[in-house]
């Protein structure tokens, strides 16, 4: 038997091992055993209320004072041990359904919501979204992002590169899905705030108004804390506002999203800057008894080259894109050159273009290949304009008085260094070449203005000049004092920011109350589990993923509108057609294992089970060779497998994928459902049939029997 | 090693960087995708997103990384 971690688990493996074995002789015992093993199924299955903890309680009392049945006394006594030693995770069972060992099947969460940083319930919200339900969609993505809108516009993904469907085709399109369900519930005014505690009368304050600050804030308001954001800037929104252009993200989803977060009674004080316009002293008289520290990293790193100081047409990407967010739209120049490869420095080169630059060139060190920025957001910029010059190294800045004219440069070509299998750019030697431009932009990096904390005394920081806290609840070393974001992690992504911004708020509740800090970073929470949508197998696998729709070209090269338009409705309720609901199926493969080997039928063609080496998945292959026995259903573990009779079919189907249906076969006497011509076919070769069946009528066993052996030598009794 | 989105993966080792934390001891031996390789300037010191099967999303050093045969 394999090891179990689960304490639930565990309980129910005593039980069933204990019951299966007749270990409790007695009637009475063996009686409340069965109905304690029922309660922890429920609590295993997801399926448990507030009562069964108490009711499981009173039953072990039972049966430990039955002194009749001393093996039930021994049960008891360990089940005991076992309730008190992890009453926390029976208790978290049945208010999260989540099981965070993965033991118990029906309580394990999808890839999809394992890999988000902020732990949103994907499989739910998506099938939501598929049945229409795009408000109920929002209202489970807020339990664990107050950014769906944002997040849906501009996040890096990590569920769409674990989704289980990519090993297929291509990953659902979760992010886009996202966009419009926040759109809809907005646009129809069913966009809501969960419900909030009542006032705790404690204050927390929270410096950065980015989006780990207001993730922050926002579960500390709905935890009944009165937040208080500090922003420097003039707005909310820390990067996402200043430095995401508007043409990926428009300012109106960051305001509307921050106003759901307002009306929650946080109070945010903008144009004010830690340790200069306010300081720790102050707030801790101001009663604040806990901070966060999300304060981004706005500080941009030099180039290190000649003349970067000596021309006004030098621009840092992050204040040049910082300006334009707030309103200061000069061109910065006729030919710009952008250095750089991130995405940064491609929103810089888009900037530009958009403010009307000619020629905008974005000069990077390394190959296409080794670009970090997103493949779609260097497609986009090259068809917009942005000229690419790779492995391009910049070496001075030339010049005319205070007028700069070009980039002095160095064509490069990777190299291996020795003991290394990183490839780096080497110069070659007489390569050197003048770039035309008459304005610079630098991208090469970001990091945190440090020294606004310099007041906050011992604080540690790492090696990057990023505040080191302990990642499982975003505390740093100085008591009271929390940190996430850009500048725990360096510059990073949004929904990181949102999911340090969460934990935070959990580890200041749980400092402020008392309560001990987790060592492990929490697993994320399943909210709910939405029924599933019959798709038939072909539909299944012919579903492709939808284009987004774009902005045409020109608007693009001029404006900052929005260029993705977003998917339409149908686009949306069909995408959510193509999800494998693997919060159901956790792809443990014991379906293709009972089939193949134990049935020796090997119906079910299900490669992408592999995550490593994900192997051909045709669900239409199992229509041509499945005998509809049910083996794989029986086994299922998670009720992800389904067999049913159907009006006159047999259905087989994997989270309403439906695979095969076949006609029933009855019996001809009276009526009774058989089974399908293909299983009776499969019971028949299977008995290696003595004499031969003579007869074409088909029989029950009952009927079988009632009509005596001897009239119906030819007709097999088949169930 | 160059990491590149969409690259899987395996944490084969801990890490000798100051950021690995003690519970990081259980993602060894894990596999996963590189979500973000680090957003600005490749840097071999960066730590890099990384989404671990069954076990969720990381920022983790470079060093204990190792890329999986495709």
């Amino acid at each position: 038997m394999s090891k179990i971690d689960c304490p639930v688990n565990q309980a129910l493996a005593r039980l069933n091992h204990t019951l299966q074995n007749n270990h409790l002789p007695h009637p009475r015992s063996h009686r409340v055993a069965e109905e304690i093993q029922t309660l922890v199924l429920d609590i295993a299955m997801g399926r448990a209320g507030k009562a069964h903890l108490p009711s499981i309680d009173d039953r072990v009392s039972a049966l430990g004072d039955f002194s009749d049945d001393p093996a039930g006394v021994e049960l008891a006594q360990w089940l005991s041990q076992q309730l008190s030693d992890h009453h926390e995770v029976f208790v978290s069972h049945i208010k999260s359904q989540n099981c965070a060992t993965g033991d118990c099947d029906n309580l394990t969460p999808a890839p999809c919501q394992m890999a988000c940083p902020a732990g949103i319930d994907v499989p739910t919200y998506v099938s939501l979204i598929g049945l229409g339900r795009d408000a109920e969609a929002i209202e489970v993505i807020r339990r664990d992002n107050p950014f769906p809108w944002v997040c849906g516009l501009v996040c890096t993904r990590p569920c769409e590169f674990m989704c289980v469907r990519g090993r297929i085709d291509t990953p659902v399109s979760i992010k886009f899905m996202k966009a419009f369900a926040a759109e809809r519930a907005l646009s129809w005014g069913q966009y809501r705030n969960p419900e909030q505690s009542p006032a705790n009368g404690r204050k927390v304050c929270v410096v950065g108004a980015g989006p780990g600050g207001m993730s922050a804030a926002y579960y500390l308001a709905l935890r009944g804390y009165s937040v208080r954001v500090l922003e420097a800037l003039p707005s909310a929104g820390g990067m996402i506002m200043v430095g995401i252009p508007r043409y990926r993200l428009p300012r109106e989803v960051i305001d509307r999203e921050v106003a759901m977060i307002e009306s929650l009674g946080v109070e945010f004080c903008f144009n004010t800057r830690f340790g200069k316009d306010v300081t720790m002293e102050q707030l801790r008289r101001d009663g604040f008894e806990a901070f966060f520290f999300a304060i981004g990293a706005h500080a941009a790193y030099n180039l290190g080259i000649p003349g970067e100081k000596d021309f006004p047409q030098v621009h840092e990407a992050i204040t040049f894109l910082r300006n334009v967010a707030l309103g200061d739209r000069h061109v910065p120049g006729r030919r710009v050159v952008v250095i750089g490869g991130g995405n940064v420095a491609i929103d810089a080169a888009r900037t530009c273009l958009r403010l009307g630059c000619e020629e905008v060139t974005l000069a990077y060190r390394r190959t296409r290949h080794e670009m970090p920025a997103d493949e779609e957001e260097v497609e986009q910029a090259e068809e917009e304009g942005v000229r690419f010059a790779m492995l391009t190294i910049p070496v001075a800045i030339e010049g005319d008085g205070t007028k700069m004219t070009g980039l002095g440069c160095l064509q490069a070509k990777l190299v291996s260094k020795p003991g290394s299998d990183r490839k780096s750019p080497k110069p070659i030697e007489g390569s050197e070449f003048i770039m035309p431009a008459d304005a610079l932009i630098g991208a090469i990096g970001q990091r945190v203005e440090n020294h606004w904390l310099a007041e906050i005394e011992g604080l540690k920081w790492s090696r990057r000049d990023t505040i080191r806290v302990d990642t499982a609840t975003m505390a740093t070393n100085v008591d009271g004092i929390f940190a996430a974001g850009d500048a725990v992690t360096g510059p990073a992504t949004v929904i990181e920011a949102i999911g340090g911004g969460k934990r935070a708020a959990s580890g200041i509740h749980r400092y402020l109350s008392g309560i001990p800090q987790p060592k492990m970073p929490p697993v994320p929470v399943r909210r709910r589990r939405v029924e599933w949508t019959e798709v038939p197998a072909n539909t299944k696998m012919v579903l492709k993923r939808s284009e987004m729709p774009l902005l045409n070209i020109d608007r693009r090269r001029t404006t900052f509108q929005q260029v993705e338009l977003g998917y339409t409705e149908n686009m949306v309720r069909e995408e959510a057609r193509r999800c494998l609901r693997c919060d159901i199926c956790r792809r443990c493969g014991l379906c293709v294992q009972i089939c193949r080997d134990k049935m020796g039928v090997n119906a079910l063609s299900m490669g992408y089970l592999e995550f490593d080496h994900p192997g051909t998945t045709n669900f239409r292959q199992t229509q041509d060779l499945c005998i509809s026995c049910g083996a794989c259903a029986t086994n299922c573990p998670t009720g992800a497998m389904t067999l049913e009779d159907r009006g006159n079919e047999r259905i087989l189907s994997i989270c309403g994928t439906i695979l095969n249906r076949q006609p029933l076969v009855h019996c001809d006497c009276c009526g009774a459902v058989l089974g399908t011509e293909r299983y009776l076919e499969y019971i028949r070769n299977r008995l290696h049939r003595s004499a031969p069946n003579t007869s074409k009528k088909r029989f029950c066993d009952a009927c079988a029997r009632k009509s005596g052996l001897e009239s119906n030598k030819g007709a097999m009794p088949l169930t | 090693m160059v990491f590149h989105k969409g690259q899987k993966i395996e944490v084969y080792r801990r890490s000798q960087d100051e950021s690995w934390e003690p519970f990081m001891d259980s993602l060894v031996g894990r596999h996963g995708i590189i979500t973000d390789p680090d957003t600005q300037i490749n840097d071999p010191n960066a730590l890099v997103e990384v989404s671990l099967e069954d076990k969720g999303t990381y920022r983790l050093p470079q060093d204990c990384l190792r890329e999986l045969e495709a």
